[in-house]
């Protein structure tokens, strides 16, 4: 799909997620879910995650963009809309602490 | 990881078992020592890694490892899937100090249960009574915990409870004042595993004995922890398949009715071959759930629902059927078939009944499909 399709099939007045962190996140919930979502848009508010599912999406974080999301991180409100998520992946790359994390 | 480890881990856990599986199941107990000494070696939760004193071996290794402990005794494997929840609910929830502080004790004797079911909340979490309150530089835990699998051994335990408006873990020494434990007197079966009831009267502890992702919604933290508990619970039943396989071959060779061995009778050897099936079947998605958790991929936690609905409904059919080959030879407490039958048809039940096993597939199986709702 080109740049130009991916524009025309966003949901009415969506910013385009000009963060690759943000793109990778909303094509895994595209996949998932097949339907569209914004980086704004409230993800438990909408019903569609199950605990299964939120699972899912803490690990589709830590192995897409190589974090550890772990104990206080661990919380709704990071993981509530895409934005927050990307916001996560972007503290946690910067204050990578070398200490040993889960696995996987 | 290498071959090493894992033999190693195989060998010690043979040794430690020895021949004494039968008679911990009709004594109900395995001896404290030996429990201890499972922990020391860090065979109880043998994913954590050696920063923490333990054995570091990946998903996969650690089924195998799994599998041979189900194959000899099923208690002692019960108290290695609720170590290894606990020890992974601390790796996943725990902030830094608090890995450091625990972990090297689940790898250094001693025991750890985790404390999920309640009277009125069995497969509805949502029915959760037990109460976990921030209350300034406490939390105060109130509530009532059934069927915790290894707490008659603990020193530690990983309460899930109600927290605000969601749930939280919190780690409960079993010396607090407050806090009582009572033996189940007579499971059905892995008798020797420790099942317990434990009443929380208003217990206060340092209010960092609670794990980070309080208030997320319960579902969301029980859920992960389960996943690890149904992984190793269906490599469990891989082992209590293979000890089936394994004691009903040998008895089918040697036992001679009608003037030839019970193998050569075909209606036999069909259990045989049902036998080598569902020990393969299980196996075979023990692996790919194990291959999945050590990618990280996000279907782990389907895949391990998946293989924890075979792999027990495999077991629950195969111990059958190995009763049914061994007769009189296996129909008496303690016998390792008889154990199986009784050991698997709890593993239908415990970590996400085969029904909710199969609510949750169809689930799956709809999202993946339609698209709408998750």
């Amino acid at each position: 799909m080109s740049t130009l399709d991916n524009d025309l099939a966003r949901p009415q007045g969506a910013e385009p997620a000009a963060d690759p962190v943000e793109r990778s996140l909303l094509g895994f919930l595209r996949t998932r879910t097949k339907s569209e979502w914004t980086a704004d848009q409230d993800l438990f508010a909408s019903g569609a995650v199950s605990s299964l599912f939120y699972l899912e999406l803490l690990q589709f974080v830590e192995q897409e963009f190589q974090v550890t999301v772990e104990g206080d991180d661990i919380t709704l409100d990071n993981f509530r809309t895409v934005h927050a998520m990307a916001a996560l992946v972007r503290r946690l790359r910067a204050g990578a602490s070398g200490e040993p994390g889960p696995r996987p | 990881m290498t071959a090493g480890p894992v033999a190693a881990a195989r060998a010690a856990l043979t040794e430690l078992v020895g021949d004494r599986a039968d008679e911990w199941d009709r004594l109900g107990r395995i001896p404290g020592p030996v429990v201890r000494e499972a922990s020391r070696r860090g065979l109880l939760c043998a994913q954590v890694g050696p920063e923490y004193g333990g054995l570091g071996l990946d998903s996969g290794d650690n089924g195998e490892l799994t599998a041979h402990a189900g194959s000899l005794c099923s208690s002692l494997r019960s108290l290695m899937t609720s170590q290894g929840m606990a020890a992974w609910t601390v790796q996943r929830f725990g902030s830094a100090e608090q890995r450091r502080a625990v972990l090297p004790r689940l790898t250094g004797g001693e025991v750890v249960g985790v404390a999920f079911s309640e009277p009125e909340a069995g497969s509805d979490l949502s029915r959760m009574g037990t109460e976990i309150r921030r209350d300034g530089d406490e939390v105060r835990v109130r509530g009532a915990k059934i069927w915790t699998t290894g707490a008659a051994y603990a020193d530690l335990l990983a309460v899930f409870g109600t927290y605000g408006g969601g749930a939280a873990v919190v780690l409960v020494p079993t010396d607090a004042p407050g806090v009582r434990v009572e033996r189940l007197a007579d499971p059905m079966g892995c008798r020797a595993a420790g099942h317990a009831d434990v009443h929380l009267d208003d217990v206060r502890l340092p209010a960092g004995r609670l794990l980070g992702g309080a208030g997320m919604p319960l579902a969301m933290l029980a859920t992960s922890a389960l996943t690890y508990g149904r992984l190793s619970v269906a490599w469990g039943c891989a082992g209590i398949l293979r000890a089936c396989l394994d004691a009903t071959t040998r008895h089918a060779r040697q036992r001679v009715q009608f003037g030839k061995p019970l193998a050569e009778h075909q209606l036999i050897a069909r259990h045989l071959a049902e036998l080598t099936v569902g020990e393969q079947v299980a196996r075979r998605c023990c692996e790919f759930a194990s291959a999945c958790w050590d990618e990280g991929s996000p279907q782990t936690g389907t895949q391990t629902v998946l293989a924890k609905y075979v792999a027990s409904r495999e077991a629950v059919k195969g111990a059958a059927a190995a009763v049914q080959v061994l007769a009189s030879r296996g129909a008496r407490d303690g016998h390792p078939v008889a154990r199986a039958y009784r050991d698997a048809k709890l593993m239908e039940i415990i970590e996400g009944s085969t029904e909710i096993s199969q609510l949750l597939l169809a689930e799956h199986a709809l999202s993946e499909s339609m698209g709408a709702g998750l």
